[in-house]
């Protein structure tokens, strides 16, 4: 074998191996924090009967979501888990959702009262990539920051995160992890309180 | 090939294949590891993961709600990837790109082989036809039917074959045999 053929497969190889590489660093594998039922025991306590509704928005509905927040529902179906006491009354409703960012999908399940307030939201599953930035706002707790509010409510980042001096990426997605709970207010409001057919 | 074979590459070309057929070995299994743990490895799995998220009740034309009730234990408790349409696209393109140039690699070091032409051609097509089934079920499972779940597994199995095949006859050639050349 020649010198120039070495050269050649060794530079082939290297053209190769670096467009490889180049190829995979984009969206690094998810993270999944907890499972479904374990984050539905959590933010459902309190109720003994446990129920799936699932929605369908119609046209008004989605408009109406959209106009409200600039967010378009755009599932062909929507999932509640709903906690019920022993009496049939609404202790809880719990839905997951999802945003797709450039560094892969958020998940975050957010628990609801009768009343339409947050009761307590959980990050699900994220990436490898943006863990790191999540886990500051976790380990602070801060979507205790948003118990109690309706989807009237400002969803922006607390007071406390906000002098907490995190870098930019934990704010950006603290920001998308607070749209996203109140996103599930908003559609709690609109699919299920709105059409009054849940006790 | 053209009277270049691996059995007559210098010392430094030798040590350059044997050591990338070790990584992409080692890569291999941390892949294999991770799709194991992140989505399974049973075409049930596969499955789970890749298939469109289906109502649990069956929502007929004009109904807007159905409700129904269960019981926790029919929510899934294993931490395990869902993986939507904006996700596939993603792992599409990324393992499109990774896999066919790793398969691109396995395959210009096996085209020194002294293997016959026809056997050669069969086994350096293993790894890419392995990745386009691989990618291919994923959609099929998604869009087309659940069942073709099989395929995920198929393919990955069948760029894991291509890989053993070319490893183990390119390190063969390369640290065994003296003379060999169809």
């Amino acid at each position: 074998m020649t010198r120039t053929m070495t050269g050649r497969l060794s530079a082939a190889a290297a053209v190769i191996a670096l467009s490889a590489g180049v190829a995979l660093a984009h969206i690094t594998p998810p993270v999944v924090l907890v499972s479904d039922r374990d984050v539905l025991i959590a933010l459902l306590a309190g109720a003994q009967r446990f129920f799936v509704r699932e929605i369908r928005l119609s046209g008004p509905e989605r408009a109406s979501i959209k106009q409200r927040m600039g967010f378009a529902p755009d599932e062909d179906f929507y999932r509640f888990y709903l906690g019920r006491d022993a009496g049939g009354r609404l202790v809880a409703a719990t839905i997951f959702v999802t945003e797709f960012t450039l560094h892969g999908p958020v998940r975050v399940a957010v628990a609801l009262g009768p009343d339409g307030r947050v009761r307590g939201a959980t990050v699900v599953e994220l990436t490898e990539e943006t863990y790191p930035w999540v886990r500051p706002l976790l380990d602070q707790g801060f979507t205790r920051d948003y118990v109690g509010r309706d989807s009237r409510a400002r969803f922006g980042l607390s007071d406390r995160i906000t002098k907490a001096h995190l870098d930019s990426m934990p704010r950006f997605y603290g920001e998308i992890i607070a749209s996203l709970i109140q996103r599930a207010t908003l559609l709690f409001e609109v699919g299920v309180l709105k059409r009054g057919d849940v006790s | 090939m053209n009277g270049i074979y691996l059995s007559r590459l210098p010392l430094s070309a030798k040590v350059f294949c044997t050591l990338f057929l070790l990584g992409i070995g080692c890569g291999a299994l941390a892949a294999v590891t991770q799709a194991a743990t992140a989505v399974g490895l049973s075409p049930r799995d596969v499955q789970a993961s890749l298939a469109l998220e289906m109502p649990m009740m069956p929502l007929g034309h004009g109904q807007m709600s159905a409700e129904k009730e269960i019981t926790l234990g029919q929510v899934s408790s294993g931490a395990k990837v869902w993986i939507r349409t904006p996700l596939l696209i993603q792992t599409s393109h990324t393992h499109l790109f990774g896999q066919t140039l790793i398969a691109g690699l396995l395959g210009l070091i096996f085209l020194f082989s002294s293997l016959r032409e026809g056997t050669k051609a069969l086994i350096v097509a293993l790894p890419f036809v392995g990745t386009l089934i691989d990618i291919g079920g994923m959609w099929l499972t998604r869009f087309v039917s659940p069942s073709l779940a099989l395929l995920v597994t198929a393919g990955g199995s069948l760029f894991a074959l291509g890989y053993v095949l070319i490893a183990a006859r390119s390190m063969w050639e390369l640290w065994i045999t003296r003379e060999a050349h169809a």
